[in-house]
């Protein structure tokens, strides 16, 4: 295969050579004395200290090999090869070997240590993946167009490493078997038609009515004079105009209204209508809404239904009514009347009208094909027995070839066009049924939920085999797209061109708006931005933390004291203080403050996501994912980080004001949010994040029964406190420091954003001091700084970090010790780019890791001894 | 760029708010059939057989569940102040008052498997993953390696004899994205029933899914076609996707065959319940409208689960459930109590008073949950007279004992009902740092298990009898 790993990985090659012609120069053969010769020496200098000459810090003992083979102890090596790497051994202060030195110690590792072979690297073991939820659902809508939710239907996949396409850890559990048999059926009776002629049917969206402009009030959206009454806040009267919501249209309770559309008939005859309506409302807890209204349905002028509504909250209703109409224009209308008087208008209750379903004429003549038929039925059933086999032949061909991502063998397509044949033989059956019927089993079968991966025959001089292009374009593809692939790679794998023209295809894949789903997948897992829809953050302990308030404070100590009285035991006077604190409460509870709506956290995950995808399509540089002076807002989201004029909802991106601590993912809503607590920030959380997902130095777990410390002040001391004293504590106990000074400095930094990622310069009323100095010894004053300091001074850590996570993600698999020499290969290339992200994505694609395979003979040994790809310290 | 994968806040709300919608219609819970529970006349048959697995001496069903709660229990307020019969209830147990006559609290029972030991942190992901395998798990974050856990294996000595062999449920609606505890694979944490050391049963946090699976989709009255629907068209594709997973086994290495092995068992599976639709009949067709989602209400929530689980002992229609309310190291706030800050976060309370009463309340939450649920098993009569809850082995606990600490020593737990006899209540047992495995012997012996003679860490029975 002459095609593969071309100029980029020859070059790479180059590189390492240097560094590899010395230790093989200077190293004898067996491990322990290449070890003395050449590695040896190295730490000696700097790491005996503590790891040799008798010194056996954290376990850690660089001396004590006796053996050859104990010499080759893959799990210390890469803890040696993790620590050394981002500069945490040895400890900022202590003498660090120089470049050349540094170098000549990590080839002594891969070469020896790990016995690898650059020129043949191991591409690892892959398990059979299975396709996960989301892999799942875009695949399925690729195949047959219809949109299955798989994140209601399924069990949740487990992760490893963080991602959700790990193969080992994607279990087919009983349940989810279930569910796929289950699903097949589903999606295929949704998709594909079992009878060639049905009645015409029109579906009219909600949002194609509009109103009518006579009906509409003139104060449509302003708020009513507003009734004069007891309560806090005084409850408006709005007349909210009819709203689109996706392809329906609410119409509220409160305002009158008469919105309407025409449909229509092409022919005389009878036809059925059918509406499709939904009462919804904004859930409100423990407060009810007691509007009603009427809605009349009207067609050609005459009411066919007309009720009355109360609060329905999302119950479905359906009308049919029948009519005889002639060949012309029928108007079709809602009519809303609020049925007074006023109450307060708690909920929001809406009628949403979904659609209007306008079926017929019902006399056969006008009958039409189906929706989707000419999808999946191209031409006209043929008469006879054999030719029908033949169109059958073909059409299951075609979709297990696509469903199964290679082509599909004889005889399996021989079982297909039985099964097909055999159904559409039951009586009252079809043709088409028979079709559907072979589809479902495919789309049940193990070789579409399993992604099967067979090698290209091993050729001269390989030691491992190429996977075959068809393998090779489903990896593409649910790495870049996260669905199968498209006709254009299965073409050129049938024609053995995918490999020739894989820069093309890359390049090509990456253009296409299905590599959204690389940007959702990838950053929703690897900065955690998928939680951002579903974190519980509660802001009314948040807005106490930035406006103490001694009220509140009384409050809470009462509700506390008088709930640990039971109910029947309670005073008067408890009784009567319970409802004053409740009272004091509430009125702050009430004031206008920050609150993390669904529009905030859509706009936040936007940004993250639009961020990389710039960046990525853009090829700049990776590390203005960490500095830069720009990032993506709408309205909502300007507004709560306090950025002026970006108006609408539209998101955009958005040059900063010079100084701004906004722009790079650290300062973005999600990452702030997701890293909190629900009622404060987590400094730790938050630097193990920056460890984790910035710095590739993720700090081993707390040792067991020692639980984080910054809440551990006594309940008079807590709110004299601030976060950083407390946290504080941890340097002062040698176990904690050890990772807290790590990772305690970068969350610190960034206090100046409270949970919800909003500013703030204070919290219980003191200022907030974010300078702090990184393990390594730089300095920083503030957030800035920080950014600065992660993107010049440790911009090598995050190319590491972030080729690791791309890899893994790529993969489906954890990194191993066989691919540290990859890593290193794709980081170098990475650097000399200035950190261009295409340069990353080709080189991985062009990886061994990628494209080939262990042989099977060489899996059963399993002689590997797993290494964690964690960062141990 | 918005993830069109991604369930939004306002789709789980909705959900939610049609939940609530079931729930008022259906009076605030399932509400039970007014007895002549649905039982078959299989169980009334058996009222004249002999000793029989999973069926209590007078021949009723005897169900076997198994609940878990999240991050231990503040130890002083959990434990009461002394053992043995009618013992004053703690304050975290008091709402067990009104069912007390069939709760035995268990102390001194210790998960020693769940301890860091070698593996040091992570004591979140043994906590649960321990709870009922009882070995000591793979420390990977990919290479899944657990143990089959007590109520598999139970299931797969009594499956046969309801339409499920098992029923797993969860309060798990929402999974975080990201590394799960401490290097250990979130597989460990989310699951705790295991049926094999590789393949866990993930637990259903969909309220309608639950309930569509047990009885059938669609409304009442079109649920037993649906179903039967359901099983033909299972049927019909079953050989063509057997024979396809064949065909790819006879490629694969044997880590894929493993794989494809899971598949090979599921497909068993389903052919299993085909065979015991075939056999049992139509399935139950309960009266309730299907529940439509999430609830809002944590509280609404874990009693829909429950009611489903009591639906589907009612039914007869599984004699072994697992139910995990919430996985270990779960974060949630439970502001239907006032508490605002997460359960795990609390948990770490440092000697913190304030803290200590914030976790203690929500001990006492599930706890309540817990006796409701009880209650209702115990208002039900079963087949042979005897109340539901008489005829069940129900353990409640948790994998951590105190969350502050992650200790696995003297683990939170309870054991309810009669066992069809075999079980007192009203007393409070103490041992001495036994293997609560020791317990699952107990229960195997109760539904006619007693050739187990050990799993997982066991060292004898308890002898609860």
């Amino acid at each position: 295969m002459p095609h593969r790993r071309p100029r980029l990985a020859a070059l790479l090659t180059a590189l390492a050579c240097a560094a590899a012609a010395r230790v093989q120069a200077q190293a004898p053969d067996g491990s322990l004395a290449s070890f003395e010769k050449v590695a040896q020496p190295i730490l000696e200098d700097y790491c005996y200290n503590c790891h040799g000459d008798g010194n056996r810090k954290d376990g850690v003992d660089l001396d004590a090999f006796t053996s050859d083979s104990s010499v080759r102890n893959r799990a210390l090596w890469m803890r040696v090869v993790r620590n050394v790497r981002v500069g945490i051994m040895p400890p900022a202060g202590e003498p660090r070997p120089d470049a050349e030195e540094e170098k000549t110690l990590m080839t002594w590792i891969k070469l020896r240590a790990f016995s690898l072979d650059p020129e043949h690297p191991d591409p690892g073991r892959v398990t059979l993946r299975r396709l996960n939820r989301i892999e799942y659902r875009n695949t399925v809508r690729d195949l047959t167009g219809v949109d299955f939710d798989t994140l209601k239907e399924f069990p949740a996949d487990d992760t490893g490493q963080g991602f959700d396409d790990i193969a080992d850890v994607l279990t087919v559990s009983p349940i989810l078997l279930e569910r796929y048999l289950d699903a097949a059926q589903t999606v295929i009776a949704e998709a594909v038609p079992t009878e060639s002629r049905v009645e015409a049917a029109e579906v009219i969206a909600g949002r194609s009515f509009a109103p009518v402009a006579a009906a509409l009030p003139a104060a449509a959206a302003a708020p009513a004079a507003a009734p004069a009454g007891p309560g806090p806040k005084a409850p408006v009267f709005a007349r909210p105009a009819p709203m689109p919501s996706g392809r329906s249209l609410d119409l509220s309770y409160y305002t009158p209204v008469t919105v309407a559309t025409d449909f229509r008939a092409d022919h005389a005859g009878r036809y059925e209508v059918d509406v499709k309506l939904m009462a919804v409302e904004k859930y409100v807890d423990d407060q009810f809404d007691l509007n009603r209204c009427r809605l009349t349905f009207i067609i050609d002028g005459k009411a066919a239904v007309s009720q009355e509504f109360v609060r329905e909250s999302d119950k479905d209703f359906d009308f049919t009514f029948t009519r005889d109409w002639a060949k012309g224009a029928h108007a079709l209308a809602f009519r809303v009347d609020p049925l007074g008087p006023d109450k307060p208008q708690l909920r929001n209750l809406r009628l949403r009208v979904e659609n209007v379903t306008v079926k017929g004429p019902d006399a056969r003549e006008y009958w039409v094909p189906p929706a989707n038929y000419a999808r999946f039925f191209p031409r006209k059933v043929p008469y006879f027995g054999f030719e029908r086999r033949r169109y059958a032949a073909e059409l299951l061909d075609s979709f297990a070839t696509r469903a199964y991502r290679r082509p599909v063998d004889t005889q399996t397509l021989g079982r297909l066009v039985d099964m097909a044949t055999a159904t559409s033989a039951q009586p009252g059956s079809t043709f088409e049924a028979g079709i559907a019927q072979a589809m479902v089993a495919v789309l049940a079968s193990p070789r579409f939920v399993f992604r099967e991966e067979p090698p290209e025959p091993l050729e001269a001089g390989q030691v491992y085999p190429m996977i075959d292009e068809y393998a090779l374009a489903t990896r593409l593809s649910y790495f870049l797209w996260s669905t199968m692939p498209d006709d254009e790679l299965m073409a050129l794998a049938s024609r053995h061109e995918l490999r020739r023209n894989l820069q093309a295809q890359v390049t090509r894949m990456l253009a296409d708006p299905k590599s959204a789903q690389f940007v959702d997948n990838f950053t929703g897992q690897w900065l955690e931005a998928r939680d951002i829809g579903t974190v519980q953050i509660n802001p009314f302990a948040i807005y106490l933390r930035e406006h103490p308030s001694e009220t509140a404070e009384k409050a809470l100590e009462t509700f506390q004291r008088v709930n640990e009285i039971p109910e029947a035991q309670r005073t008067a006077r408890d009784k009567a203080d319970f409802r004053s604190a409740r009272k004091a409460f509430f009125a702050l509870y009430r004031l206008p403050k920050a609150q993390l709506t669904d529009p905030l956290r859509d706009a936040m995950r936007e940004e993250t996501e639009m961020d990389f995808n710039y960046v990525v399509r853009s090829d700049r540089s990776l590390l203005e994912l960490i500095d830069c002076n720009y990032t993506f807002l709408n309205e909502v989201l300007a507004r709560h980080y306090g950025i002026p004029g970006v108006t609408g909802k539209q998101m955009r991106r958005v040059i900063l004001p010079p100084g701004s601590p906004r722009g790079g993912i650290l300062t973005q809503g999600t990452t702030l949010t997701v890293t909190s607590n629900p009622t404060r920030t987590s400094p730790v959380k938050r630097g193990v994040f920056i460890l984790d997902a910035i710095l590739g130095a993720k700090p081993p777990p707390p040792p067991p029964n020692l639980p984080p410390l910054e809440d551990a002040a006594p309940p008079g001391k807590l709110r004299l406190m601030t976060l950083r004293e407390n946290l504080k504590l941890h340097a002062k106990n040698p176990s904690c420091a050890a990772c807290h000074l790590r990772m305690d400095p970068l969350g610190l930094a960034l206090e100046n954003f409270n949970a919800m990622g909003a500013w703030r310069d204070t919290e219980y009323n003191r200022p907030i001091d974010t300078a702090g100095r990184l393990i390594t010894g730089e300095k920083f004053a503030n957030i800035q700084e920080l950014k600065h300091l992660l993107a010049t001074k440790r911009h090598r850590d995050f190319y590491y970090c972030f080729t690791e996570k791309l890899m893994t993600y790529a993969l489906g698999r954890t990194l191993d010790y066989y691919d540290v020499d990859t890593v290193d290969r794709l980081v170098g290339a990475l650097e000399a780019s200035g950190g261009r992200p295409s340069v990353l994505l080709r080189g991985i694609v062009e990886s061994a890791a990628f494209q080939e395979r262990r042989p099977p003979p060489r899996e059963e040994m399993a002689s590997d001894v797993a290494v964690p790809a964690t960062a141990e310290n | 760029m918005t993830n069109p994968n991604q369930r939004t806040r306002a789709q789980i709300q909705s959900e939610a708010m049609s939940r609530r919608n079931f729930l008022k219609g259906a009076g605030a819970c399932i509400a039970i059939p007014a007895f002549t529970s649905l039982l078959g006349s299989r169980a009334l048959a058996a009222l004249t057989a002999g000793p029989e697995l999973a069926t209590t001496a007078t021949g009723a069903p005897l169900r076997t569940a198994f609940c878990f709660v999240p991050n231990g229990a503040i130890p002083a307020q959990w434990w009461p102040a002394a053992a043995g019969e009618g013992f004053a209830l703690s304050p975290t147990l008091a709402p067990l008052q009104a069912v007390r006559k069939s709760v035995q609290v268990m102390g001194g029972l210790a998960q020693r498997n769940a301890i860091g030991g070698v593996d040091g942190g992570g004591d979140h992901a043994r906590g649960n993953g321990v709870f009922l395998t009882s070995v000591r798990l793979n420390k990977s974050a990919t290479d899944i390696r657990a143990g089959i856990s007590i109520d598999q294996v139970m299931a797969n000595r009594v499956g046969h004899l309801t339409r499920f062999s098992s029923l797993e449920l969860c309060c798990d609606a929402t999974r975080k994205s990201a590394d799960c505890d401490s290097g250990y694979s979130c597989a460990y944490q989310y699951n705790l029933s295991w049926q094999s050391p590789s393949t866990p049963m993930p637990p259903e946090p969909n309220p309608r899914l639950a309930f569509e699976r047990l009885f059938g989709e669609g409304l009442h009255g079109q649920r037993q076609q649906n179903s039967e629907r359901r099983m033909m068209e299972r049927k019909s594709i079953l050989d063509f996707v057997m024979s396809d997973a064949r065909t790819m086994q006879a490629r694969m290495s044997s880590r894929d065959r493993d794989k494809l092995d899971q598949y090979l068992t599921g497909i068993r599976d389903v052919e299993k319940r085909i065979l015991k639709a075939e056999r049992f009949g139509p399935n139950s067709d309960p009266t309730r409208p299907t529940p439509v989602g999430v609830p809002q209400s944590e509280a609404e929530y874990v009693e829909l689960m429950y009611d489903i689980m009591l639906l589907a002992f009612q039914t007869d229609s599984t004699r072994v459930a697992t139910f995990v309310l919430g996985h270990d190291g779960d974060n949630r706030s439970f502001s239907e109590i006032g508490i605002t800050e997460g359960h795990h976060d609390l948990s770490h309370h440092q000697g913190n008073p304030e803290r200590m009463a914030k976790v203690a309340a929500i001990d006492k939450w599930y706890v309540e949950q817990f006796s409701r649920f009880l209650s209702k098993m115990d208002s039900i009569r079963d087949a042979d007279g005897n109340t539901m809850l008489h005829n069940s082995q129900i353990v409640y606990g948790s994998g951590n004992a105190d969350g502050n600490r992650h200790t696995h020593e003297d683990l939170p737990i309870l054991m309810a009902g009669g066992a069809g006899g075999a079980l007192k209540g009203d007393r409070y047992r103490k041992f001495s740092e036994t293997p609560m495995s020791n317990l699952f012997l107990d229960m195997a012996d109760n539904i006619g298990m007693r050739d187990l003679q050990h799993f997982g860490d066991s060292t004898g029975r308890l002898g609860l009898a």
